[in-house]
């Protein structure tokens, strides 16, 4: 069984070894001074400022995210549901930018979004909307938006083509009850369509938590400067990037290694928390 | 009668209207990059109004990219002039190399599942699952050093092994399913006319399971060519730079020559989006699995 095999050295044994040394005070710039230092990592994380603040920032993210996403998503899905005539291709078309390699999605919002010669100020600009060009992502919160935005962009397609397969699960025979008992648009996707979406809703907030929760390439190449020689944006700082920083710049092994099991244990913590409360209750249902 | 043409013809004008912004929120930020990597900079930087359609369309940006590599706006350029053309060499082998054996070892492994009964497989079956919702961070710290120790830093073959180890989870998964899918009584045919399992794999299951190893293999392809965190780890030269991490050094700090930057952009989008519109169907059913069964 190669794959066993595969999988046993190349992720088991590194994932099992770095719980192992989330334990030790390992530090590459000290290696000798290694010594066991049991939850002394995870203590010293959740007692910093910092790690808080990273934290905050990258829930902040996530929030607007999951709601932008799961809207837009549902928005696209119920016009997808529609049949008309080159529906096909906006479902090819719509799908693109989730197929772009994140990275690359940085790049092209930074350029849209540049200040001197972007796209957004020359369009907003002819449209008469502003009267001199702006510098978009110029200070912190503006900064977090955008990415979050672009986040959004990268992955919508996800959500829209799970709601997309919900809806189309959903029984006809409910909505022609529902005519029989003179139900409007409203009542009926209120009382139908949104009841009936939930598991799909559920599993679309569950992977977009993780997806964006993990936030790492957008941030990279829209706020965090760029390539690896530069400075990390302390503004746009979130779990991830914080890890690589502790990781492959502070070289603090022991403390990174931590930091990574708890990205994890937050991880499945909310995943459990979607698949209980929501996807769970829907299914009972 | 005529009222209702005219209200199929207003539901089709809002549905239209609808789709147009949608399209207009997916596609601008592409159409954009794709317009300015075929302007000269004089129009591409015009301001503050812009020249949405290039007025003398040039293929120059790409010919420059690949040949002389990124310049800054002041005239200096990278160390190395074939930087892009290195990246998208290593990209293609990784991308290649990892679909490939992923197709393979998922198809066998997926028929084992699905098919045979041997010891333990359930457990085994598991302990590949397993690692699925594992985030990739909580092994890579030691991953590097394993790959240190083993002389392996910079190399694609590296990359080949942990991106083959990765999507090794789903794809299992993928093909299992997909086989189960499958009649057993083709096989059991050729088994009864005297072929061995080998054979039989060839000649009957693997045209069967086309489809999904295509999409297996497909998703694999992309998603290796988009990885940037992992490439930007495991490499530090042109032996094995990805072709995302090496446009991630084309930015400068201070300045980018932005037609440029963006044809190098446009090469990198090129091969997804192709991926996309030829194969959607088998994209986003591998995408998606896992997510819709689970």
């Amino acid at each position: 069984m190669i794959p066993v095999a595969l999988l046993s050295v190349f992720i088991y044994y590194p994932a099992i070894r770095t719980f192992l040394v989330s334990f030790t005070s390992l530090d590459l710039r000290a290696p000798l001074n290694n010594h066991i230092v049991l939850l002394g990592n995870y203590g010293r994380l959740l007692t910093r400022p910092e790690f808080w603040q990273v934290t905050g920032r990258t829930l902040l993210i996530v929030a607007m995210v999951l709601v932008v996403e799961t809207l837009l998503g549902f928005l696209i899905a119920l016009l997808l549901n529609q049949k008309f005539p080159g529906r096909g291709v906006l479902r090819a078309l719509v799908i693109l930018p989730w197929m772009l390699p994140p990275v690359v999605n940085g790049f092209l919002w930074n350029w849209v979004l540049n200040g001197e010669y972007g796209a957004l100020d020359g369009l907003l600009y002819q449209l008469g909307l502003i009267d001199s060009y702006h510098f978009w992502l110029q200070n912190p919160g503006a900064q977090l938006r955008w990415a979050a935005l672009v986040q959004t962009w990268t992955r919508f397609a996800f959500p829209t083509i799970i709601m997309l397969a919900g809806l189309q699960s959903i029984p006809r025979e409910l909505y022609q009850v529902a005519d029989v008992d003179g139900a409007g648009p409203i009542a009926r996707l209120r009382r139908i369509t949104v009841p009936m979406l939930m598991p799909s809703i559920a599993v679309a907030l569950t992977v977009e938590f993780i997806s964006s929760f993990q936030i790492f390439d957008v941030v990279w190449t829209l706020t965090s400067g760029g390539n690896a020689g530069n400075v990390i944006n302390p503004f746009t700082k979130t779990l991830m990037v914080y890890n690589y920083q502790v990781v492959f710049r502070d070289l603090k092994l022991g403390l990174g290694s931590a930091l990574a099991y708890l990205i994890l244990l937050m991880s499945l913590g909310a995943g459990y928390f979607f698949v209980r409360s929501l996807y769970a209750r829907a299914v009972e249902r | 009668m005529r009222r209702r043409a005219v209200r199929e013809a207003l539901r089709l004008t809002a549905l239209y209207a609808a789709s147009l912004v949608v399209l207009v929120w997916a596609l601008l930020p592409v159409f954009w990059i794709v317009v300015s990597s075929i302007s000269n900079r004089i129009e591409l930087l015009s301001r503050p109004f812009k020249h949405w359609i290039p007025h003398e369309p040039t293929l120059q940006n790409f010919v420059d990219v690949l040949t002389k590599g990124q310049q800054f706006r002041a005239g200096g350029s990278l160390p190395t002039a074939t930087l892009l053309i290195s990246g998208l060499r290593n990209t293609l082998i990784v991308a290649l190399g990892t679909s490939l054996i992923t197709s393979v070892l998922s198809t066998l492994a997926g028929y084992a599942f699905a098919r045979l009964r041997f010891r333990l497989s359930g457990l085994w079956f598991w302990f590949i699952m397993l690692m699925m919702p594992l985030p990739i961070w909580t092994t890579l710290v030691s991953l590097y050093y394993l790959i240190a120790s083993l002389g392996l830093l910079d190399t694609n073959i590296s990359l080949v092994i942990i991106f083959a180890a990765l999507s090794a989870p789903l794809a299992i998964w993928l093909m299992s399913t997909y086989i189960r899918e499958i009649p057993r009584e083709l096989e059991e045919a050729s088994l009864i006319d005297g072929a061995n399992r080998r054979q039989m794999i060839l000649s009957i299951l693997t045209p069967l399971a086309l489809p999904g190893i295509t999409s297996v293999f497909l998703v694999t392809f992309l998603n290796t060519w988009n990885a940037f965190l992992l490439p930007l780890i495991f490499t530090n030269t042109d032996r094995s730079q990805s072709i995302t991490v090496v446009l991630s050094l084309f930015v400068g700090q201070y300045e980018v020559a932005w037609e440029q930057m963006a044809a190098a952009t446009v090469l990198v989008i090129i091969p997804p989006i192709l991926l996309a519109l030829v194969f959607q169907r088998f994209l986003v059913r591998g995408l998606t699995t896992g997510a819709v069964k689970g």
